[in-house]
């Protein structure tokens, strides 16, 4: 069942500041700021440049990182969500 | 004592060791009800497609019914030289037009419309359409 493909903006688009475990994104296209907590600074990494469903942003990050969660499709879709909702991602 | 601890220990690094193989990162998706973003909006500062998406009815629902003076106060209906109410609310894209002497929108008289933008000028906080005016006032 493949779902939606999810698209990120050129990582040139925006500003990144890390703090400490949060990363403040600035978004220029929007000029709006967003704080992100893990995972979804990793997640828009995943799609930077490369557009991909839900499974492929899982398998892309399962490349680096153990995966801790308990239903990741569902994990996944609400980081996305969430993503989209910021206008950090949208679909294709 | 040192005994346990340190067969303790190896059986950890055992577990871990076969569990993680290449000792990598581990990262919480979180829960499906978690929040991982926060967006920071400054109050008026919005993108420019919500600015100029908003609206402003003339006059406020509240004042449903009065009409607008040339220069831009309301008035009972009928009052001499008033117009009427405008006949859909005026979009921000409209409004910022107006304000800066640009054209009519399409379906009002002009003369009404100089009446609007005059009531426009007059909103106060807490009036409807007000966070439209002053988002409109905003720089980008």
């Amino acid at each position: 069942m493949a779902g939606p493909t999810f698209v990120a903006d050129a990582p040139d688009a925006l500003s990144h500041v890390a703090l400490e475990s949060l990363t403040a994104i600035y978004h220029a296209p929007s000029g709006m700021t967003h704080l992100l907590a893990p995972p979804a600074p990793q997640i828009l990494a995943a799609l930077a440049n490369r557009p991909g469903t839900a499974e492929d942003v899982l398998a892309r990050i399962a490349e680096s990182f153990d995966l801790e969660t308990e239903d990741a499709a569902a994990a996944m879709s609400a980081r996305l969500g969430e993503l989209e909702a910021a206008g950090l991602v949208r679909r294709a | 004592m040192r005994v346990t601890m340190s067969d303790k220990r190896d059986e950890l690094n055992e577990a871990e060791g076969l569990a993680r193989p290449s000792r990598r990162v581990v990262l919480a998706l979180g829960a499906a009800a978690a929040s991982t973003v926060v967006t920071i909006r400054p109050a008026l500062a919005q993108t420019a497609g919500s600015v100029l998406n908003c609206e402003i009815p003339v006059p406020a629902p509240e004042a449903a019914g009065s009409h607008i003076s040339a220069d831009g106060s309301l008035v009972p209906a009928g009052t001499q030289g008033a117009f009427p109410p405008a006949p859909r609310p005026i979009t921000g894209e409209e409004a910022k037009a107006l304000l800066n002497g640009g054209p009519t929108p399409a379906g009002m008289d002009a003369e009404a419309a100089q009446a609007y933008t005059n009531y426009i000028r007059r909103l106060q906080s807490g009036m409807s359409g007000f966070t439209c005016y002053a988002s409109l006032q905003m720089p980008r």
